[in-house]
Formats: structure tokens, sequence, C-alpha cells
């Protein structure tokens, strides 16, 4: 038996400084479910696998300041059923609901979600209309990258190899936000569309994600002022979406300006 | 490594890989009922509970295990108000996505007492039965859930 | 005639109060329930073991199309034992119907995926790191991956030679066309078309196309060989123990009787289960690594094994003003990729169904069966009748707009009737197709408006001829065993048959043993396809009861054959010796701006005649509706030079819980004294051209499957 060095440590500064020594030798398994999917297709071959799991303290839902806070270790489940969430942001509970099956949700973890920079994830769109911002860590300290800067292509991220995400922070205050899904084949498929969209402040965020290798969001093109079919027209024409199993190119461009101004429509 | 959990109520130590997923370690142990089909996560063929919840066992890490408490189907005993229900609506064909089927719907219900009939098709979604079965499970499901006084445990 | 309806929502039938398919729950002792399926305990091929086995994993062709130059497995590991090219050579060439396969590939890997190398080894994971291993040169060459490229002339050849083969499966005159990728040619010659279409006021014509689809089978392909001296031992998931046995034979150059193979329950196959897929190459290993080697198929190598085919179908049909049908002509391309497997007897059945449940007095039919160099098509629930009848019944529907009438009273005013002839000559009997369709079209309201839906009845044959036979012996106990080639893959022939076996014997159920099949022990079956189980082995276990009760109540033997078969150059004879005959009726809504279908109701009406287990009628029913769902919308195999782009169960969507119609019912229409039909398949084939035709009645003129949003939103484009 052999295969890849398990590494639990059991504190957030042994797990950084594991990180630090490992880099990218290492894979962070969270909740495990897109590693243990990698693994078992043979996909990936670390050398060590560095769980997260006994690491304490990454899994609270808290409001602090008017901000939620969730830890990276919170299940999509828990997020999707906290009081606090639901009262508080029902837009990101209700995305969270829409994530793959219960099985995933149980394991899954926010950190992990956008770690993974999966373009057809659900999450990292709603986050990043929310203005949400990652707490990143590492030996040589900490900061604060909002998610919009976070994903910077397909399974690619902005974080250094030492660095880890440890919490997740949404702005609080009232707001009024929507994620739409939408699926071209079954209501099991992998979203064609995603949209978010919030409203905050007298701004306007609009976010397409699965069409792209990272959330597609235009300011330039968020006119608060504006009448939804005019922005979901600016964000098709702006957008070169990809062709995949669950749409071409062009037809994803159709669905991009459909979906943007019935989520723009829910707003209003 | 050496990896510790609890398996349908009793403690056991298997020596796995590290990169090994529960479908490959349970199968090990004779638990053929954990079926790994799909080998992505999506067909739920391969449900485990884990501490309560259900999991996908060809994704989840042997060593992730550790120090939980994991079901199988087997773990059921037979004498289960959802495996009684399946078996009077005869909810199942072939038989192969009945045990994740079974798992996933003693969990639904533990968590809704009272689904109604589209409740219980969005929660069971994740779970893919090939041979269609999905009307008979939906009666099944609602079969077991007018039992509620079978469900206090 | 009675007709009884199975309504959705938990199964209760309101005329007849509590459903009753129910049955008791605890089946076991101490109240508990024991039905393996539930209790985990069930078992299947995957699950065969026998020690000191190996675990074989093949290596396979990247390209479509390729010289095989070398085959290196010198750096697998000891204690792994490959399988090359030389080792092969001198086998067998096999194949059911065209004998156009090697257990490896020798000269040229014919499609993305081809074996070309095999590997066993102590685990699976040391055989997936020892096919690794392997080192494979190949010289790529052109390939052709679409049918109709594949038949125009020029054309790049998969195969250079046709060679039939003489075993049981090649049960028709085959008609390969040499110099060419055409492997078989069915015709139906019928009257005179061109008189027929002169004479016809209105003639509707158009291409049709259906997309591959896998039948992702839950429980993937497996098998486990051995040798005992010169005798090989095959457990496998199949459909056909006796077809395998013939071609594994062939291959290996053995009288059949030292061939044995047992199949075990599978975990669903619909049809991917059938003649020889890996067995060869795992009894190949055995013998060369003298242990018994298991082969379990990856799931992602499934698309790379069987397939559904693909058809490109171009109909013209003709008809008077009133309705009347004068005439039709129908070509069907089936792409069978780079192997015919029984792609022939698919062509041909493609063939005699297109015509559709009508009176038409002039009818040509060419059906081809094309190599392309694609992974292999094979049998597929419903076996080219879905093809076929999704462009007969789309064009029905576009004649009926064309001549200004209700495509319900279009169809009533040419539906076969009993005593009509059909097109092959034959007379047709037992006829039901009307009032399948009027119940189809009452369930959904018909009469109420018509708009948002949609209607389609079909005809689909039974394997013919076929050849049934079983033996009964009495156990010491006062129970009884059957010897029974029918094989199980959840659609309830073990049960079935065990509750006719028991009536017929006037004991309780659970006196009758139903072991798995095994060819040493069971006497000939022609196998477990067409949905032909019930009605014919049930009825050669008539015979064997009575032969049982003749002959002193120990043994006794029965056998019925239904004789027949169509000219393949004429399409005269006798297609079928009872039809499978069903309805359907969808409504539909379409959200115009993303091209989204939601079926909102969804009903079919199928010919029973007589049903043995209620609740396994009603499971292949609903089964094989959701099946034809998945086809409608969103089934679809992607192919990208002539690689798999969608071969994994997330890219290649197929329907959930949550896809189900707004309501789905279903009818069985029986009839007292009425012959079993089986149902393993009817409630497919009308789906999708019922729901195509909902969608065409709101302005949707689809003519291509599945019916994705996309092409929906380019068919509302084209609204005139």
């Amino acid at each position: 038996m052999t295969g890849p060095e398990w590494l639990a440590p059991e504190s957030l500064e042994e797990a950084l400084a594991l990180k630090a020594g490992w880099g990218e030798d290492a894979t962070v398994v969270a909740g495990g479910t897109f590693v243990g999917l990698l693994l078992n297709q043979r996909l990936l071959a670390p050398a060590a696998l560095l769980s997260l799991r006994d690491v304490p303290g990454l899994g609270a839902i808290g409001v602090e300041g008017g901000q939620l806070r969730l830890g990276a270790l919170v299940t999509h489940r828990a997020v999707e059923r906290s009081a606090v969430v639901r009262d508080g942001w029902p837009a990101l509970a209700g995305t969270f609901r829409l994530v793959a099956s219960p099985r995933v949700r149980n394991q899954a973890t926010v950190g992990g979600v956008l770690a993974d920079a999966d373009h057809a994830s659900d999450p990292p769109s709603t986050f990043t209309a929310l203005g949400a911002s990652c707490v990143v860590r590492s030996v040589r300290g900490e900061r604060v990258v909002p998610v919009s800067e976070l994903i910077t292509g397909f399974y690619a991220t902005s974080l250094a190899p030492d660095e880890l995400v440890v919490e997740v922070r949404v702005p609080g205050g009232p707001h009024r936000a929507v994620y739409r899904k939408f699926r071209s084949r079954s209501h099991e498929d992998r979203p064609c569309v995603g949209v978010a969209a919030c409203r905050r402040d007298g701004e306007l965020r609009v976010v397409v994600g699965a069409v792209a290798e990272r959330p597609q969001w235009f300011p330039e093109l968020c006119d608060p002022a504006a009448a939804p079919a005019e922005i979901a027209r600016a964000y098709a024409a702006a957008i070169d979406p990809i062709s995949d199993v669950s749409g071409s190119s062009a037809y994803r461009k159709r669905v991009i300006e459909v979906e943007v101004r019935r989520a723009l429509e829910a707003l209003s | 490594m050496r990896v510790r959990f609890e398996l349908n109520g009793e403690p056991v130590e298997v020596e796995a890989r590290a990169d090994e997923v529960l479908t490959e370690t349970l199968g090990r142990l004779g638990f053929a009922g954990v079926r790994e089909t799909c080998g992505i996560g999506v067909c739920g063929a391969c449900t485990v509970l884990v501490d309560g919840e259900t999991a996908s066992g060809c994704l989840f890490l042997a060593p992730l295990a550790a120090g939980r408490a994991v079901t199988t189907v087997e773990g059921l005993g037979g004498d289960d108000p959802v495996q009684r229900a399946f078996v009077e609506t005869h909810a199942f064909q072939c038989g192969y996505c009945t045990p994740g089927m079974v798992l996933a719907a003693r969990r639904l219900l533990e968590e809704n007492l009272r689904p109604s009939e589209e409740e219980v098709r969005l929660g069971l979604a994740g779970n893919l039965c090939r041979c269609g079965c999905y009307v008979k499970i939906v009666e099944a499901v609602l079969l077991a859930a007018g039992r509620e006084e079978q469900w206090t445990s | 005639m009675r007709s009884r309806r199975f309504r959705d929502r938990a199964g209760r039938d309101r005329k007849a109060g509590r459903c009753s398919a129910r049955r008791d729950g605890s089946d076991g002792d101490g109240g508990r329930v024991t039905d393996p399926r539930v209790t985990g305990a069930a078992r299947y091929a995957i699950d065969s073991e026998l020690p000191g086995m190996l675990h074989a994993r093949i290596v396979r062709s990247p390209y479509p199309h390729a010289r095989v130059v070398r085959v290196d497995a010198s750096s697998i590991p000891p204690g792994t034992v490959a399988l090359v090219p030389d080792d092969v050579r001198e086998l067998g060439r096999y194949g059911v119907q065209i004998r156009d396969q090697t257990v490896l590939a020798l000269d040229r890997a014919l499609h993305v995926g081809d074996p070309v190398a095999a590997v066993a080894a102590p685990t699976a994971r040391d055989a997936e790191e020892a096919a690794a291993l392997v080192e494979v040169d190949y010289e790529e060459l052109p390939a052709v991956a679409d049918v109709l490229e594949a038949v125009a002339p020029g054309a790049p050849l998969v195969h250079d030679e046709h060679v039939l083969s003489s075993g049981g499966a090649a049960y028709f005159g085959l008609r390969p066309q040499p110099g060419t990728n055409v492997c078989h040619r069915f015709r139906i010659r019928h009257g005179d078309v061109d008189a027929g279409f002169a004479e016809a006021d209105v003639v509707v014509q158009d291409v049709f196309r259906t997309a591959g689809a896998q039948h992702a089978h839950m429980e993937p392909h497996a098998c486990l060989a051995s040798w005992e001296g010169e005798t090989l031992h095959v457990r496998t998931g199949t459909q056909t123990p006796f077809n395998l046995r013939e071609e594994l034979a062939q291959v290996f150059g053995l009288e059949q009787e030292r061939v044995r193979v047992v199949a075990p329950p599978m975990g669903g196959s619909f049809g991917a289960k059938t003649f020889l897929r890996a067995e060869a190459i795992a009894a190949a290993l055995a013998r060369k690594a003298g242990r018994p080697v298991k082969l379990v198929i990856p799931r992602s190598e499934e698309w790379l094994t069987l397939n559904r085919h693909p058809a490109v179908i171009e109909l013209a049909i003709g008809a008077r003003a009133d309705g009347v049908l004068l005439a039709k002509r129908v070509a069907c391309y089936a792409d069978t990729g780079a192997y015919a497997d029984c792609g022939p007897g698919v062509a041909q059945k493609m063939g005699f169904a297109a015509p559709g449940p009508y009176r038409i007095p002039n009818v040509a039919v060419d059906a081809y069966c094309v190599y392309t160099n694609t992974p292999p098509n094979g049998a597929f629930r419903g076996y080219g009748q879905m093809q076929s009848t999704w462009a007969s019944e789309r064009a029905m529907d576009m004649l009926a707009d064309r001549l200004g009438l209700d495509p319900l009273e279009l169809r009533l005013r040419n539906l076969l009737r009993d005593g009509d002839r059909y097109c092959t000559g034959e007379t047709m009997h037992d006829v039901h197709f009307a009032e399948c369709l009027e119940a189809a079209a009452e369930a959904i309201g018909w009469r109420d408006g018509r708009r948002g839906k949609g209607l389609a009845v079909m005809l689909k044959g039974m394997q013919t001829p076929s050849r049934a036979s079983v033996a009964i012996e009495a156990g010491t106990d006062g129970g009884y065993v059957l010897r029974c080639a029918t094989t199980e893959m959840g659609q309830g022939a073990r049960a079935a048959l065990t509750r006719l076996a028991a009536e017929l014997l006037e004991v309780e159920p659970a006196r009758v043993r139903f072991p798995d099949p095994d060819t040493g022990l069971v006497p000939y079956d022609t196998r477990t396809t067409s949905s032909r189980s019930t009605y014919m082995m049930g009825r050669a276990l008539a015979e064997a009861v009575r032969d049982l009760r003749a002959n002193g109540g120990r043994r006794g033997y029965g056998e019925i054959a239904n004789p027949g078969g169509l000219d393949p150059d004429t399409g005269q004879g006798v297609a079928s010796t009872h039809w499978h005959q069903g309805a359907a009726a969808a409504e539909v809504r379409v959200d115009e701006e993303t091209g989204k279908v939601e079926v909102v109701r969804l009903h079919a009406a199928i010919y029973a005649g007589r049903v043995v287990d209620r609740a396994s009628a009603e499971l292949q029913n609903e089964g094989s509706m959701i099946m034809g769902l998945g086809t409608a919308l969103f089934e679809e195999v992607v192919l990208a030079d002539g690689a798999v782009a969608n071969a994994n169960l997330s890219d290649y969507a197929v329907p959930s819980f949550a896809d189900l119609p707004g309501r789905l019912t279903h009818e069985l229409l029986e009839r007292d004294g009425a012959e079993i039909h089986g149902l393993g398949e009817t409630a497919l084939p009308p789906v999708p051209p019922a729901i195509g035709n909902a969608a065409g009645s709101l302005g949707v003129r689809a003519t291509e499957l599945p019916l994705t949003p996309e092409r929906v939103l380019a068919a509302l484009e084209e609204r005139p």
C-alpha cells in the first residue's frame, strides 16, 4: 500500500507551516469532494494530502459588525440551513441549496468551492455579486482578497502556493439579491448559465457564471438606473462564452441575455 | 495508513491508502452494497451515511472517516420502515441503485417527516435510477412518511 | 375490452381502490424484509469471484482509425500478464451477423477505444497502472465519423471485406454491399411508390435525425473467465448466454459444449450486455495467465464499448386530400460504428417499423447498416424502432398540418385493423393500435384543445424467428427447479416466469427455484431481448408442465418456436408473429426565450394482452417512458473527432427524479384470452415523437433528437 502521505494538522499554525513546506506537492483537502473525485479518476497524484479536517476554528458561521463570516470549512449544507444566513443573506443560502446533491453539500465547503475555482460552480457568482472577500492566511501573514479577484482562470486562483483560505466575509446591511441557475438538459446537469445579481446602497452588481473561465462581472455595465433588458443585452455582447455539451457559445449568449434580464426583473 | 472508524455500530480498523475512497475500503471489507458506479459522485449508488448524513462513498477519502460513524444499508437490519415501504410498493427493478436510494430516502424523511411529492422528487434528485423506478420510489417514500410512529429513533 | 388505468400518484387506481401491485412488506422471518435488493445482499455479475483471480484492464486506441505499428508490453511489472496482438492473431474472428471483429485489433484500430492490448494484475489498481505502461505506436489513417459521409462515394472503407456469420443470431439473409461501408441493406417493396406519389394531393418530405445514446446501466459490464483444462467457464452479465457461447466457441475453436456461460443477475442492461463484449479478452488473458481473470469495464470506457445507433432517416409520405395515405418512401441510415455487432438486425427492424402501423398501399423502404470509425453501436431498448418511429410520427403530424386535419383523425383514418395486411404481406391479428391511440388521446384531454399536445402511435416487432425451450425438474422437497436461459436484468422475468410456473404446477411461487442460467444446464433459448421472454418462455413453460404431467411428474421439457422472417430484398414474409403496440400522448410548455421544453403531462397506453406480474409491468412502462423522455430531451453521445466528448454521467445526462413530467401516467390494455405481450420496450419509442409533436403544435418544427433547447430555439426562429 503506497500512495500519498496524509498530513493531518491540528492547528492552523501547523497547517500553514505544512502548506509552506510542501507547496504545490501537497493537495489541500477541505470537504474532499473535488479532491476525492480527482484522485478516484486518477487526474491527480500528489505526494501528500493536507487535510484541514482537524484544524479548529474554521467551521463557524457568525455575524460580526453586521458582516457575515463563514469559516472555510463550513459545509454547503450548513450555509443552506443556517437561520442567520437565510435571514440576512437569503440569496446566498438559496445558492448553496442549488449546488449538486445533498451528498456533495454535506461534505463540500465554502473555502473549497472558492479554491477549486470550478467555472461551473454556483457560489462564486453569488459571493462576487454580494461583494464578498476571502481572508487568506500563510506563514507570511494575512490578506483579504475580494472574491472577484480570487478566481483567475479554469481551476486557477490568485492564491500563492503557501496560502489557505480561512474565512469568507460577506458585507451586511440591506440589500436585495437573487441567483438563477439555468440548466439546459436534466435537472442534475451542471449549469449552462448562472446569474447572480445584487442591489445594495444604490449600487448594482450582475455576475454571470458557468459561461467562461471565471465569473463574469462588468461594473461598467451595471448602471442601477438602466432597464434590465439593456443591461442584459450589454452583458450578452460583452461575454465570449464557452461551448460545451450543455450549450454552444452562441446559445449561451442568447441565454445570458434572457437570464440576466429575468434576474434583474426579479430584483425590482 | 491505519484508519479507525465505526461501521454499522461496530469499531473497525483498516489499512488504507491515503488517496483511497470509501467504496474501495468498504468493498474490501465485503460491503458490496456500496457500489462505485459513476465514480464522480453524481449517481448516488455508493451512498453511505457518515455521522448520519449522506455522502458519496466514491468521493469520500478513507482517512476522512477516522473517528466517525459510517452506516451502510446492511446496517439498517431489515426492519426499517423505508426498506419495508420499498418492498411493499416494489420500488426497484434491478436493485443496483436501491441501497443508496434507501439511505437517501431515510435521510430525507429524518429531516422532513411529511414531505410533499415535489419535495421527495427534488430531495432525491441526486440519486439516479436508470431502470426508471422514480414513480414507485416516490410512492414508497410517501408511504413510509405516513408511518410516522416508526420514525422515533 | 377491459382497460385499466394506473395513475402516477401512489399508483392508486381510482376505480379499483388500492393499487393491486402492493405486496407484503414483511416477507421474511420475524417481520424483517429479506428482498436482497433493499438489504444490500443482492449480488450481480460484478460480484463474481474466484480464488487467485487477476483483474484485467484494456489498452485502447486513442485514434478513430490507425495502423497498429507496435505493441510493447515489456515494461509491465512482474506478476502482471499482458495480452498483445500476437497472442490472439490465430484466434477466430467473431461477430454475430458480420464476422468483422478480432479479440484485439490486429492490423488496424478502427475506432477510438478499440482494444489493442490488455493486462491482468493482482488488483484492479495494479492493472490500471500496468495498462499505462504498455506502449503502442500508431500511424493515423483517414477516418469517417458521419453516416452520410460513410455512404458517399469515395469514403474511406472501415472494413475491406464483409464476411457473413453463420451463427444463430444471423437469423435473416444478410446483404452487405461490397466495396462500400454498407454491411447490410434491407428493402421493402410493396406496390408502386412512384404511382402512389403521383396520385397524392399532398406530399411531405423531410430528413430526420436521432443521436446516439448510452445505455448507462448502473452496473458496468463485468465478466470472470477461467479455464478448466480445455473448457472455458465464463460468468458474465449477459442477456444472450447461448449467442455468447457460440461466439466464444468460434473464437477459441472449441465445440460449444466446451464453453460454459453462467449469467448472474445484471444491474440493468437495456441491450448493452449482449453478444460478445469483453469476454474473449478476459478468456484469452485467463488462458495465458493460467488463472481466472475478472474484467470490469470502467465507467468512462462504457461509451467506447457499445451505444445506440444514431440514424438519419429520409422520409416522404403522400396522401389524398381526405387524409388517406397513398405512398411512403423511407431511407434509413443506421450508423453501426466500427463493428457491425447486431446492427444489421437493428437496421432491418428500423426499416420494417418505418411505415408505421398504417394501411399504405405503396411502400418503399431502404434501410442501411453503415460502418463509421466510431465506437460500435448495438442493441438498445427499442432496437431501431425508436429511430424510425420518431421520423414516421413526426411526419404524420407534418402531413396533418398540410392537410388541415386533426393529427388524431388522420391517424385513425389509416391505422391498421385486424385482418389488414402490412406492407410486408403479413396479415395483422390482435390489433389494438386505435384503442391505444384513443386511450392516450383521452388521457390528455385531446378533444378539449390540442395546443401544446402531441400524440404518437407505434408498432414494434418481436424477435422472429426465435426459439425458447425450458426444462422443469422436481426436487426431493416437493418443489421444482426451472432450467431456463432467461436472464434477469431488472425486468422481473425471473419473478414472472417463476409465478407462471407456479400457477401451472399449482404450487406456491416459493416452491419454484430459478437458478442463474448456465448453458451447461439449461436448454436453448434465442436470448432475453425484444420483450419476448415472458411470452415465449411462458409458452414453453406450459409445454414443459404438460410434458412433466404426462411423464411421471419428475421432469418435463417444453419447446416453442415462432417461425417467420423477411426476404431482405423485398421485405416480404413475416416480420413478427405478434406485434408490440402502444401510443403516447404528451402535453408540453415551451419557454420561447430559452427553448427549454417542460413536459407537463405524459401518458402511455400500451397493449399488454395479458398481464402476468402487475408491478413488473407497471415498472417496465414507467421505466421505458422515462428513458424515452431522456432520448427526447437531452440524451446524446457527443463525438469530437471520433472520440466521445461526454463519457461520464455528468456530461452525459440521464433523467433524474426532478425530470419527471408533472404528471406521468400509463395504462395497460388487456383482453380476456389474449396472448402475453412483452412490455420491456414498448412505451419508449412513442414518447419522443409525442413530445416532438406537442412542441410541433406550438410551432417547433423539430426533426432532430434530442430536442435540446438550442434546437428548439433554432426551430422557433424558422417559424413562418
